[in-house]
């Protein structure tokens, strides 16, 4: 019934649901989640509020899932249902350069955006590591950050609109200049829990006239971590401001060649952007700071290509790890900045404890950190031991003053830490939020909140 | 009164139906109706910093701080939040929150809500919860915090509210320039395309009482600049030409009243002559915004009315200050009302209006997802006590 309905809505080209196709979209870039039922690629917001007049009538979950890439299996259907696939709804619709704006499908890759208006003068700012292949409408489902979040801020103060899909299949849209509630705010980083986006207004940024690319080396990573708080500190906010250390180092110069030094137990790559003078004052009272923080080298990107070539090593430090470990897991956790050396050395106390290499490679400037713990998935041990130091780093965050996750989401992985972070009575607060958007608990179910109990519950 | 207090105090309104209605700084009471029949929470006393460590650029602080507080504290760490609140002794930062108020400054820094990241609140019944945190990138879970955002407290009481701050800028200046006639057009469009880009800028029509010197034959221009030490010159040379270019021949520079005049640029729609009067502000795209000041101007002057007019060139604000008849203004100002509204929809009430504002139209067009917000509101409060009559839906039916 499901699938007849669906194909004589959408046309049979659209409705995937052969073995293969199913087991293509029954997993993110990390976690497993089960079988859906069926496979949908609408072409428009009137296919999608289709879609879910069907799976509504037949109490079906729905799941909607831009490229995949999260990690926390947000995009992974948990009790099957239908997954929505915004692959066929990618355009640029619409270019407002005198209002710097831009109205996008969700299917559209967040990289394209920028690179179709580079001419322009303009950019899209927020930059998910995975931006070549992440799509807006799924940045706009965990709000995604990225390494330049640091100046520019997260994905929700760069939507200015939305049109939603409700779980009806009705239409209706908010804009943050609308009277009210903010709901623009309220759905960015919902985890398509409250609604399905199906355009969205964002803010385009000029592109600033000069960019310094930098690298400091330091003796520790500790070091390297002090020199964060001080430049912070000091009243600086470079654009980025990103470590790595000795394992991720290593791994990167291997694989790039990005012009690392391999010796350095921990590297800062920092970026400035804005007007000649801003960067240049930049250059020398961050220098200032990371020498007098014991930096054993502070190096300019002199060229384009040096720059790029730094960056991609930064960008690549994730696929790097694959010449060192045959599996990795990478945890995301967000502290207090000054608290980053407290939260680094119980990464790296659990991480020996256990008997697990952790490399950290992470957006230092905003205390967001990523430590990757290297396993390999056939030694039950390992998974065990992985499993074990993923929970301690979310508990001490959050003694730290932290959160659990600084960007990429709660999905299935994460909904317990919620507990951690929010008492009962702030659960419930969000629970009576998702009941009005989704009562009948179809959309994107079993995500972000903690497992075993309904919002029902939670309320009561 | 404490947070226990008030959740106690909110339990027991609830509890008993009876209404409640906060007090802060009645700054922005002129952009809603007022509530009437309630018991009053004042929050006023609320005014501690409740966490500020500078170097990790957060801060957290009770909802009855005002704006001026908060901005002191921040000062003294050469640290800023830009709230740009109108009238900021008065304006508690609960109320910028509560009002959703956003200033000139936007474009560049965000809005209020942009650099909010957590908050503790009062829930209608009493029950204290909370919603983000003090890190500075956190998606754990609904963003609560800024929902609450515009709810003019007809969802929760915010009682806390953490904040990541901006280091602020080593030097401020104001370009003030007077238009030549024909010369408004090339001045907006060169000043939208200013390198550096400007913090803030304005044309302005009017309001010769709060700045002084030449109103110019096609209004005025005044531009905030911010920056480092090191680009403040260039930067100077840069945008006089560009001035220049669109047929300004002087630009007058002011450093040491530089924020003074801002600010007083910032409090001039609120500062009413008396009670015939009242301010407007409507939302618009920048490049549609001085044809929307040319037809409200056009609207006030139809009433015979002096006005004052400011638009927010990088924002696209257009506010207009409209002074009538004091024998008059009750008559006519439902008539302006509605002809200002034919010509913007959006425009929204600031201040004034007298007696008759709550007859009036103080919040302009409705957003599409009012059932949305119907909901929020019947589930967060479901025996309506918080507030009532101020949500723009009360008493409205979809």
């Amino acid at each position: 019934m499901l699938i007849e309905r669906l194909i004589e809505a959408l046309g049979a080209e659209a409705v995937k649901t052969s073995p293969e196709d199913l087991a293509c979209y029954s997993f993110d870039a990390y976690s497993q989640g089960v079988l859906p039922s069926a496979v949908v690629l609408p072409s428009s917001a009137a296919q999608v509020s289709a879609v879910v007049k069907i799976a509504r009538d037949l109490e079906e979950p729905l799941i909607a899932r831009g490229s995949g890439t999260g990690l926390c299996g947000g995009a992974a259907p948990a009790r099957a249902g239908v997954v929505l696939s915004f692959a066929r709804m990618n355009r640029l619709l619409e270019l407002d350069v005198e209002n710097r704006r831009a109205r996008v499908a969700p299917g559209l890759v967040n990289l394209q955006l920028s690179e179709r208006i580079a001419s322009t003068g303009f950019f899209y700012a927020p930059d998910p590591a995975s931006q070549r292949a992440s799509t807006i409408g799924g940045n706009i489902a965990t709000n995604a950050g990225g390494p330049h979040c640091l100046a520019y801020g997260t994905t929700v103060n760069h939507v200015l609109a939305l049109e939603i899909v409700d779980e009806r299949g009705e239409c209706f849209t908010t804009a943050v200049e609308d009277l009210g509630y903010d709901l623009t705010a309220l759905l960015v980083g919902s985890e398509g829990t409250l609604g399905i986006v199906t355009s969205a207004w964002v803010r385009l940024l000029r592109i600033p006239p000069t960019t310094g690319v930098w690298l400091a080396a330091f003796p520790s990573i500790e070091s390297a971590s002090e020199a964060v708080s001080a430049i912070v500190g000091a009243g600086i906010v470079p654009t980025a401001l990103e470590m790595m250390d000795a394992t991720i180092v290593r791994a990167v110069e291997s694989a790039y060649a990005a012009g690392y030094p391999a010796d350095a137990a921990a590297v800062l790559l920092v970026e400035s952007s804005g007007e000649p003078e801003e960067v240049a004052s930049a250059d020398s009272a961050i220098a200032r700071i990371a020498r007098a923080h014991g930096a054993t080298k502070w190096q300019a990107a002199t060229s384009t290509e040096q720059r790029e070539a730094l960056w991609r090593g930064r960008k690549g430090a994730a696929g790097a790890i694959g010449r060192i470990a045959p599996n990795y897991y990478t945890q995301d956790v967000c502290v207090p900045r000054t608290r980053l050396p407290e939260m680094l050395a119980t990464v790296d106390e659990a991480a020996k404890q256990h008997g697990i290499v952790v490399g950290n490679v992470f957006h230092a400037g905003d205390g967001n950190l990523h430590p990757l713990l290297l396993y390999d998935k056939r030694d039950a041990r390992q998974v065990a031991a992985v499993i074990e130091i993923g929970n301690i780093v979310l508990a001490r965050a959050v003694e730290l003053g932290g959160t659990i996750s600084g960007e990429h989401g709660v999905g299935i992985e994460k909904r317990n830490g919620m507990s951690l972070v929010y008492r009962a009575e702030d659960l419930a607060a969000m629970a009576n939020v998702r009941e009005i958007f989704d009562p009948h608990a179809l959309l994107n179910p079993e995500k972000i909140f903690p497992s075993g109990i309904s919002c029902r519950e939670m309320r009561t | 009164m404490n947070d226990a207090a008030i959740s106690a105090a909110l339990a027991d309104a609830s509890a008993h139906r009876r209404p409640v209605a906060l007090r802060a700084g009645d700054v922005f009471s002129g952009m809603h109706r007022r509530v009437i029949d309630a018991d009053e929470i004042d929050l006023r006393s609320r005014r501690a910093i409740r966490e500020y460590e500078p170097r990790d650029l957060t801060i957290a602080v009770e909802c009855g701080i005002t704006a001026a507080q908060l901005e002191q504290t921040l000062r003294e760490h050469r640290q800023f939040l830009p709230l740009d609140a109108p009238n900021a002794p008065q304006a508690s930062v609960g109320g910028v929150l509560a009002a959703a108020w956003s200033g000139p400054r936007r474009h560049r820094y965000g809005r209020p809500r942009d650099l909010l990241i957590g908050s503790e609140f009062a829930l209608a019944d009493g029950t204290l919860a909370r919603a983000g945190g003090m890190v500075v990138k956190n998606v754990a879970g609904y963003d609560l915090s800024r929902l609450f955002v515009g709810s003019m407290g007809s969802l929760a009481i915010l009682l806390r509210a953490n904040f990541k701050a901006l280091p602020l800028p080593e030097s401020t200046r104001i370009f003030l320039a007077a238009l030549p006639d024909g010369t408004r057009e090339r001045a907006f469009s060169q000043v939208r395309n200013l390198r550096p880009e400007p913090a803030a800028a304005w044309w302005i029509a009017g309001y010769d009482r709060e700045i002084d010197g030449d109103p110019g034959d096609d209004g005025r221009i005044a531009i905030l600049l911010e920056c480092d030490n090191a680009l403040l010159e260039r930067a100077t040379l840069d945008w006089r030409a560009a001035l220049g270019r669109a047929g300004i021949p002087e630009t007058r520079l002011l450093d040491a009243g530089a924020y003074a005049s801002f600010t007083r640029l910032l409090d001039a729609p609120m500062h009413l002559p008396g009670l015939n009067a009242l301010s407007y502000r409507s939302v618009s795209l920048p490049s549609q915004a001085l044809a929307l000041a040319d037809s409200i101007a056009d609207v006030i002057d139809r009433f015979d009315m002096h006005r004052d007019l400011l638009v927010d060139i990088m924002n696209g604000d257009v506010t207009v200050r409209a002074v009538g008849d004091a024998a008059s203004f009750t008559h006519v100002v439902g008539m302006l009302d509605d002809a200002l509204h034919d010509r913007a929809p959006r425009a929204r009430i600031l201040a004034g209006g007298g007696e008759v504002h709550d007859r009036l139209d103080c919040f302009g067009l409705l957003p599409n997802a009012f059932a949305q917000m119907r909901a929020l509101k019947e589930r967060f409060d479901p025996h309506g006590i918080l507030n009532p009559g101020i949500a723009f839906f009360d008493g409205l039916h979809t």
